[in-house]
C-alpha cells in the first residue's frame, strides 16, 4: 500500500514537472494531449505513432549516407505543404538548394540560416567551433521568435568533439524554449545530441529499413 | 446638405492633370466652410450641413461659396443639394449655382443630357480621382447602350425598371441609373490633412551607449505609435536621428518590410541597427520620425496554425542578420543554371498567405545531397578505364577508402567562354567548369559526388549523398 502511494505521488510528482512521458504508461496517460506533425509519409506516421511531437526537442540520428538529409528535407517539404514556416539553421552551410526544391520544399516558406564555415581554418582550430556556437545562437533567436512550425538544427557533418564541446546547459535550454509551443525543435546529427523526455530520437538507417 | 464646387478651368488651362496651385485652392475654398470636404482633383464636394445657423440658408451658403472661389481666381460651378452625387453631377453639368432641396435631387436631375455621363466618365477613370464611383470597366458601353437605345436625358435613365437594366447591363447599368437618381452609393470620405509623425528629445546630459538610448527611444515611439494606431497607420520607414556632442548629426534610416507599429519590434530594430552602426560619440538630442504607410488588415483564422506576425519576423531577421551576417539569412532560390552547386539568396518575406500553394510533387528521385561549399581535394586512383577505384582525403573527416560502386561519369561544361575571355585578358582563373562527374559509394559506408576538373586536372568532393 505504501508502495504504490509512493509511486503515484512519484507520477504526479512528474507530471507536474511535466515529465510524465518518461514514465512506462505515460504513452497512455498523455497521449491525447500529444499534438504531432505529420512526416508527410503514411508508413513513416504509423511507425512513430502520428509523427514528430510538437513542443518537444527530437533528434534525428544516423551515419553518413544514411539517409538522414533526405528525411530532414521530407519533414521540411511536409511542413511548408501545411503552410507552416520552418527554419533550417545550417551549423556547416551544406544544404543543396536543388535537393530541397526537388523534395518539395516551399522554399519562400523556409528560412536559411546558414553558418561561416572556414575550409581551412590553419592555427585558428577554434574557429569552426566558434561557427558552431554562433549556430547555436542563432537557433535559439528562431526558437525564441516562436511560431515556426519546424525548425531544424543541422549539424550532421560537425566532428563529434566539436559538439561535446558545446555546453550540456545549452541542450536543456533549447527544451525549455521548445516546451508549450507547437514548434518542432528537430536535431540533425551524427550520433546522439539531446532530446526531450517527450521527443523521439529518428535512427535514419532504422526508419529506412521500416519505411 | 452636400455641396460641389466644380472648377472646369482647371483642366481648360492647363494640358494635363489639375495643377498643385489649383487644386490647393479648391481645398482652400472647402476648408473656408467646413472640415469635412473630399477633393478630386478639379471638384470638392463638402459636408454642409449645419452652416445654415452659421451663414444662412442654403442659397447664401451657395454664394459664398461662389465668392470666396472668385476670390481665388477659381470660376467655379456650385450646386447645393441633398445627396452628394447630385450635387456633383449638377455641378459639372451647370454653371452658376444650382440649388436642389432635399428630396428633389431625381427631379432637378432629369432633364441633364445624358452626356453628362461621359463627362462624369473620362473624370473617373482619369488618374487624379483617386475613388473612382462610376464603375470603371467599360462605362463608355452603358451610356452607348443608354443613347442606343433612344435615351436622350437623365430622368429616362433613372425611370427605367431595374431588374430589366440589371439583366441588360449588369451592376454597371444599375450604378449609372443610381447616379441618374441623385443616389449616394456610399458616404462622404473627408480628406485628411497629411499628419506629421515625428518626435525629439533634447537631453540633458548626453548619453554613450545603447542601453540608455533604448529607454529615450521607447519614450519617442510610444506616443507615435498611439498616434499611428489612431490613424491607422504603420511605419514604413523609421528616421533615427542623433545630434552628437561634436554637433554632427548621425542619421540612420530603417525601410521595414511590412508595416509596423509595435514599440518594442520598433525599439529593438533601431537598436540593432545602432549597434551596427555606431554613432561617433555622445549623443545629446534623439529625434524619431516616421514615414507611415497604411496599416495592414490582417484576417486570421482558425483553420491553419499562426504564423510568426511580420514583428516577430523582422525582429528576428534584424536579429539573425546582426549576429549571423546578413548575407547568411534569408530564403534560398533556385537559379536558372546548369551550374552545379549554384543558387540564390532572397530577402526573407515577412508576411505569408495562410493558404499555402499547392505543393509540387518532387521533381525528380534524386538523392538529397550535402554540399561542400568549397570542394575538397581528393586523391583519386582510377582503374584502365577511367573509373576511380580509390577515393583519399587530407581533410579530417573525409576518411575515404575504396570505391565499392561507382556511377558516372557526367560530363558537364559550361560559361567556358568566361574562362576564355578571363585568360584573353591576363586574369587568372575564370567563371567556367568542365568536369567529369562520379557518384561513388566508398568502403567507409559514405557515398560522395566526386568531380575530376579538367580545368585543373584535379580531383575534388563536392557533395555528400545522403
Amino acid at each position: 500500500m505504501a508502495a504504490s502511494l509512493a509511486r503515484a505521488s512519484l507520477e504526479s510528482l512528474l507530471h507536474t514537472k511535466k515529465l510524465g512521458q518518461t514514465l512506462t504508461n505515460g504513452r497512455h496517460a498523455l497521449g491525447a494531449e500529444r499534438e504531432q506533425a505529420s512526416t508527410g509519409h503514411a508508413g513513416l506516421d504509423a511507425h512513430l505513432h502520428g509523427g514528430i511531437p510538437r513542443g518537444h526537442v527530437s533528434e534525428l540520428i544516423g551515419p553518413r549516407s544514411s539517409g538522414r538529409t533526405a528525411l530532414l528535407l521530407r519533414l521540411l517539404a511536409a511542413a511548408t505543404a501545411r503552410g507552416e514556416l520552418v527554419a533550417l539553421v545550417d551549423a556547416l552551410d551544406m544544404l543543396d538548394v536543388e535537393s530541397a526544391a526537388g523534395a518539395g520544399i516551399d522554399l519562400d516558406r523556409l528560412l536559411w540560416v546558414r553558418g561561416h564555415v572556414v575550409p581551412n581554418p590553419g592555427l585558428c582550430r577554434d574557429l569552426n567551433q566558434r561557427a558552431l556556437v554562433q549556430a547555436v545562437r542563432a537557433l535559439t533567436l528562431v526558437l525564441e521568435a516562436g511560431n515556426f512550425g519546424l525548425v531544424a538544427f543541422d549539424v550532421g557533418e560537425a566532428p563529434a568533439e566539436a559538439i561535446r564541446r558545446l555546453p550540456f546547459t545549452t541542450w536543456l535550454r533549447l527544451h525549455r524554449m521548445v516546451e508549450g509551443s507547437h514548434t518542432v525543435c528537430l536535431l540533425v546529427g551524427e550520433g546522439r545530441l539531446s532530446r526531450s523526455p517527450a521527443g523521439l530520437t529518428l535512427h535514419a538507417p532504422a526508419l529506412r529499413q521500416a519505411i | 446638405m452636400y455641396a460641389c464646387v466644380y472648377a472646369p478651368d482647371c483642366r481648360a488651362t492647363l494640358s494635363g492633370p489639375p495643377g498643385e496651385p489649383e487644386r490647393l485652392a479648391l481645398k482652400n475654398v472647402a476648408q473656408q466652410f467646413s472640415p469635412r470636404y473630399e477633393t478630386h482633383g478639379d471638384l470638392v464636394v463638402i459636408d454642409v450641413r449645419g452652416l445654415d445657423r452659421l451663414l444662412g440658408n442654403a442659397r447664401t451658403v451657395g454664394e459664398e461659396l461662389r465668392r470666396e472661389a472668385a476670390e481665388r481666381d477659381l470660376r467655379a460651378h456650385v450646386a447645393v443639394a441633398g445627396t452628394q452625387t447630385a450635387a456633383r453631377v449638377l455641378a459639372i453639368a451647370q454653371p452658376g449655382l444650382t440649388l436642389v432641396e432635399p428630396g428633389g435631387e431625381a427631379e432637378a436631375l432629369a432633364p441633364i443630357a445624358i452626356d453628362v455621363l461621359g463627362k462624369i466618365a473620362d473624370r473617373d477613370q482619369r488618374s487624379d480621382c483617386p475613388e473612382p464611383r462610376a464603375p470603371s470597366p467599360e462605362p463608355r458601353a452603358s451610356i452607348s447602350a443608354f443613347k442606343h437605345w433612344g435615351l436622350k436625358t437623365l430622368g429616362e435613365i433613372a425611370a427605367l425598371p431595374a431588374a430589366d437594366l440589371s439583366a441588360r447591363l449588369g451592376q454597371q447599368g444599375l450604378r449609372w441609373q443610381s447616379l441618374a437618381r441623385g443616389d449616394d452609393d456610399r458616404p462622404l470620405v473627408p480628406d485628411v490633412a497629411d499628419e506629421r509623425f515625428e518626435a525629439s528629445l533634447d537631453l540633458e546630459w548626453p548619453i554613450e551607449g545603447l542601453e540608455p538610448l533604448s529607454f529615450v527611444l521607447t519614450r519617442l515611439l510610444e506616443p507615435l505609435s498611439i498616434r499611428l494606431e489612431r490613424r491607422d497607420r504603420g511605419v514604413a520607414v523609421l528616421h533615427v536621428h542623433l545630434r552628437l556632442v561634436t554637433k554632427d548629426v548621425h542619421a540612420r534610416r530603417l525601410e521595414l518590410p511590412s508595416p509596423l507599429r509595435d514599440v518594442r519590434a520598433l525599439r529593438t530594430l533601431a537598436l540593432l541597427d545602432l549597434e551596427s552602426h555606431p554613432p561617433a560619440s555622445a549623443v545629446e538630442c534623439v529625434t524619431v520620425s516616421i514615414d507611415p504607410t497604411p496599416g495592414r488588415i490582417l484576417q486570421h483564422t482558425l483553420f491553419t496554425r499562426p504564423h510568426p506576425t511580420p514583428e516577430q519576423l523582422s525582429t528576428l531577421l534584424a536579429r539573425l542578420g546582426a549576429a549571423m551576417g546578413q548575407d547568411r539569412i534569408g530564403a534560398a532560390a533556385v537559379v536558372d543554371s546548369y551550374r552545379p552547386g549554384v543558387f540564390a539568396m532572397r530577402l526573407f518575406a515577412t508576411s505569408h498567405s495562410a493558404h499555402p500553394a499547392p505543393p509540387a510533387p518532387p521533381a525528380h528521385a534524386s538523392p538529397a545531397l550535402r554540399r561542400c561549399r568549397q570542394p575538397v581535394p581528393a586523391r583519386v586512383t582510377i582503374d584502365a578505364g577511367g573509373r576511380p577505384v580509390r577515393v583519399t582525403t587530407d581533410r579530417r573527416g573525409f576518411a575515404g577508402g575504396s570505391v565499392q560502386r561507382a556511377a558516372g561519369p557526367w560530363k558537364t561544361s559550361g560559361e567556358w567562354w568566361r574562362s576564355a575571355i578571363a585568360q584573353g585578358a591576363g586574369q587568372a582563373g575564370g567563371a567556367g567548369w568542365d568536369r567529369d562527374e562520379w557518384d561513388v559509394a566508398l568502403s567507409d559506408g559514405g557515398a560522395y559526388r566526386i568531380f575530376l576538373d579538367h580545368l585543373t586536372h584535379a580531383w575534388f568532393i563536392e557533395a555528400v549523398i545522403d
